[in-house]
């Protein structure tokens, strides 16, 4: 896979980025054909190059989906030497991505006034959980708490249960609206020749995912919070099948798709029943109409079922674990779910092109996971021009470390 | 945050931009959104009996009125009302994509070629075009006829199984698997487009116009790229398995609190932000692996203290400790946040039937030229269709 015949290719980007949100937004860039410089050290290490106990895991990961494609070198930014190489990097970049925490990058001598000093059309993000002022610009987060402060968390949930916690998806979501400002960023750029700044509070991504809740809100109405229920289609469900945790989605939308649910479930008598004549009353006689679908459903096989309803034109998908979205023979044929294997890496399915271009083709994974310092004769040598005796000399007095 | 000195124009980061959008799913209507949002001229192109999304749940005053859903989703956009198996319709079209540089498309597959929106003969007519494809399924593979709706996406990208986890799975551990609330799917598959639209766009001057297939399954899947990173490393995640051994969901006095603390140090916070009580004395929980081993124990505690104490003291508290907490908010607590106030989050806007609400202007913020509303919801053909037929009338 060539990095030249990718859309973002020659666009090259300083990544300061650690933890989730950040490296997954600058993953996606290098995915579509970015050139990503990885900037750390070997003392502060990010999360996946340390052992994760929350997840069981007791040594550094093998693979890492949101720093595969990545080039990495080694700066301990602790020192003003290594700073100044930083700056180079931005200098020699189009964009810059840090995550930390408000504050740290100025304390650093990093942020964005200092380098568009040595870049002065930088594209520029910083991606942090509240944004960067306001009273609670210092809070610290993960994705739960984007969740939480942003509304997300408790509009989704069982409607007569507590709300629920958002996991990667919420960090992953916020790494995809950065990327979308980013190349926008970009194009402003192209026409106007200006930098720009980007600041993206992933809370603030949790609230645009209840946007329709928020104009309610706004007006006066409290939102319904409901669960596994549509406002407008029924039935709407996921269902228990003859297979233990095998569950079907089902999602009707009008008369039509309820007779054709009907006539693959072997119900065409219920066709007639008034209660469910239209969508009016089939929501009125939801709870009727779930203990149906349940009695309905129970005996049957899953995946037959959904393939059958599909056939009917109704919608509806099993509840995939993992292990069938590895094996998925549509998602294969897409390149969304691709293999990738290495010296030390038995092969694995990973996650690949988030889209199918017809021309800019090569989308997706060409590299796995650098390790600390792998690119430093590219960037150090190359990029920055710096001699061996150079590198030699910043590595013995822990500069790149 | 000073601007700078570097950029004098205002001018938005997607002005000149002219997207056409053909959108019946949210997915495509996000998409054009998030382009509108950052100064894009959008075209929504609607069938004569409106975009269906103008009929969509949540509806304001009882189901009567109009959709929370549209609202959000068109803000800022134009209306051309365009009847694609006419005559006139297809000259309203071509007239549209002369002018754009961008088509956001999610006509299923099989209504293509009836509606002059097959790739092949935009591509030919329109060669800068940039034509973004956004379907449930995609548009190639198997699947690519299959239809979803955001229940069935979420489902069929695997997080839906995964969710709930921590305390509505302890509480209902019987009950079935749940979605996010509202369009969350739908909005990385908007979001895919949107990003595979300005990447191609970027290309344009290289290669010209492409042809973008997006699939939301697929961009639900790369948001949830993690549980397929965990089968990878051997562990097949499921709901019932996947909390954090301690934290999580609490319910404190008033409401509810997240707390999450992955670090020692914060582990330290915590036990301070307790009180120091006498079951935290013991050593042994200064080994991370034990607090894993024991967080059943460790949520005891915590969940008896918090039911003794107030939401925002406990955030607060806790925020200055370092250790990580949030309050559980309301929509209402959003709208009316201070610190979403403080950042301009909301602007106001005018509905079709004249009211103003508050919307959520865009989840980013570009400092150097600042975004801003440019109008209302619009009402159907609110360019006139009369006016669109005449002005292509030969």
């Amino acid at each position: 896979m060539s990095q030249a015949a990718a859309p973002l290719a020659g666009v090259r980007i300083a990544d300061f980025t650690i933890h989730a949100a950040g490296p997954f937004a600058t993953h996606v860039l290098s995915q579509l054909g970015a050139e990503c410089i990885k900037i750390e050290s070997k003392t502060r290490p990010d999360a996946f190059r340390k052992p994760h106990a929350v997840y069981g895991r007791m040594t550094a990961a093998t693979f890492d989906q949101v720093s595969a494609n990545k080039l990495s070198v080694r700066l301990n930014l602790k020192k003003p030497e290594a700073v100044e190489l930083a700056k180079r990097i931005v200098a020699v970049s189009d964009v810059a991505a840090e995550s930390f925490r408000p504050g740290v990058m100025t304390r650093l001598g990093l942020d964005f006034n200092e380098l568009c000093k040595v870049k002065p059309d930088l594209v520029m993000l910083s991606l942090s959980s509240s944004g960067q002022n306001g009273p609670d610009s210092h809070f610290a987060g993960y994705a739960p708490l984007f969740g939480a402060w942003g509304g997300l968390g408790w509009m989704t949930g069982y409607s007569d249960g507590p709300p629920v916690e958002m996991r990667h998806v919420m960090d992953h979501s916020a790494g995809l609206h950065a990327v979308v400002a980013m190349v926008a960023a970009l194009h402003q750029r192209r026409r106007t020749g200006q930098a720009q700044y980007i600041d993206l509070a992933a809370r603030e991504v949790a609230s645009a995912m209840i946007g329709d809740a928020l104009v309610e809100a706004s007006l006066g109405i409290e939102p319904v919070r409901p669960g596994n229920g549509d406002l407008a289609m029924a039935p709407h469900g996921v269902y228990a099948t003859a297979q233990p945790d095998r569950w079907l989605t089902v999602a009707v939308r009008d008369d039509a798709e309820w007779r054709a649910l009907l006539g693959v479930l072997g119900q065409d008598d219920v066709a007639a029943d008034p209660r469910f004549a239209s969508v009016q009353t089939r929501r009125q006689h939801q709870q009727e109409l779930d203990a149906l679908m349940t009695q309905w459903l129970a005996p049957c096989n899953a995946d037959e079922t959904a393939v059958r309803l599909q056939q009917a034109g109704v919608c509806a998908h099993v509840s995939w674990n993992m292990q069938d979205i590895a094996d998925d023979a549509h998602l294969r044929a897409r390149g969304s779910v691709t293999d990738v294997s290495g010296p030390n890496i038995p092969k694995r399915a990973v996650v690949g092109a988030p889209a199918q271009f017809s021309k800019t083709q090569d989308v997706g994974i060409r590299r796995l996971t650098p390790a600390l310092g792998q690119d430093e004769d590219y960037v150090f040598g190359e990029l920055l021009g710096l001699s061996s005796s150079q590198r030699a000399d910043l590595e013995e007095r822990e500069v790149i470390l | 945050m000073q601007q700078n000195g570097l950029n004098e124009s205002g001018s938005l980061p997607l002005a000149g931009c002219v997207v056409v959008e053909r959108s019946r799913t949210v997915a495509a209507a996000y998409a054009g959104r998030l382009l509108a949002t950052m100064g894009a001229d959008v075209v929504m192109l609607e069938p004569e009996a409106g975009s269906p999304l103008r009929k969509a749940p949540p509806m304001l005053d009882g189901g009567k009125g109009h959709s929370a859903l549209f609202a959000y989703l068109s803000v800022g956009k134009r209306s051309v009302v365009c009847d694609l198996e006419s005559a006139d319709g297809q000259r309203v079209l071509e007239r549209e994509l002369d002018k754009a540089h961008i088509l956001i498309n999610d006509t299923p597959l099989a209504e293509r070629i009836a509606q002059g929106l097959a790739p092949e003969a935009i591509d030919k007519r329109f060669p800068s075009l940039v034509h973004v494809s956004i379907l449930p399924f995609g548009a190639s593979g198997p699947k690519a006829d299959w239809d979803g709706e955001e229940s069935n996406l979420m489902h069929a990208s695997g997080e839906g199984f995964l969710l709930p986890n921590g305390f509505s799975r302890e509480l209902f551990p019987d009950r079935p698997p749940l979605k996010i609330y509202g369009h969350f799917a739908s909005y990385q598959g908007g979001s895919v487009a949107a990003l595979s639209a300005l990447s191609a766009w970027w290309a344009v001057p290289e290669i010209g116009g492409q042809y973008i297939d997006v699939s939301v399954q697929d961009a639900m899947l790369l948001c949830g790229a993690f549980a397929l990173q965990r089968l990878g490393d051997g562990s097949l995640e499921h709901r019932a398995t996947r909390s954090f051994r301690y934290g999580g969901v609490f319910e404190a006095k008033d409401g509810f609190v997240e707390l999450l603390t992955l670090e020692d140090r914060q582990w330290e916070s915590l036990v301070k932000l307790l009180g120091h009580p006498a079951w935290a004395a013991d050593e042994a929980w200064r080994d991370p692996l034990e607090r894993s081993r024991r967080g059943n124990e460790i949520n005891h505690h915590i969940r008896e203290w918090m039911a003794r104490h107030d939401v925002d003291i406990i955030v607060k508290n806790a925020q200055e400790l370092g250790v990580p907490a949030a309050k559980y908010r309301t929509p209402a607590d959003v709208v009316n946040g201070e610190q979403e106030r403080s950042r301009g989050l909301f602007a106001p806007a005018t509905l079709t039937d004249g009211r103003q609400a508050d919307v959520l202007l865009a989840p980013y913020q570009f400092r150097c030229t600042p975004l801003q509303f440019g109008g209302g919801v619009p009402s159907l053909g609110e360019t006139g269709q009369h006016v669109a037929a005449q002005e292509v009338t030969p």
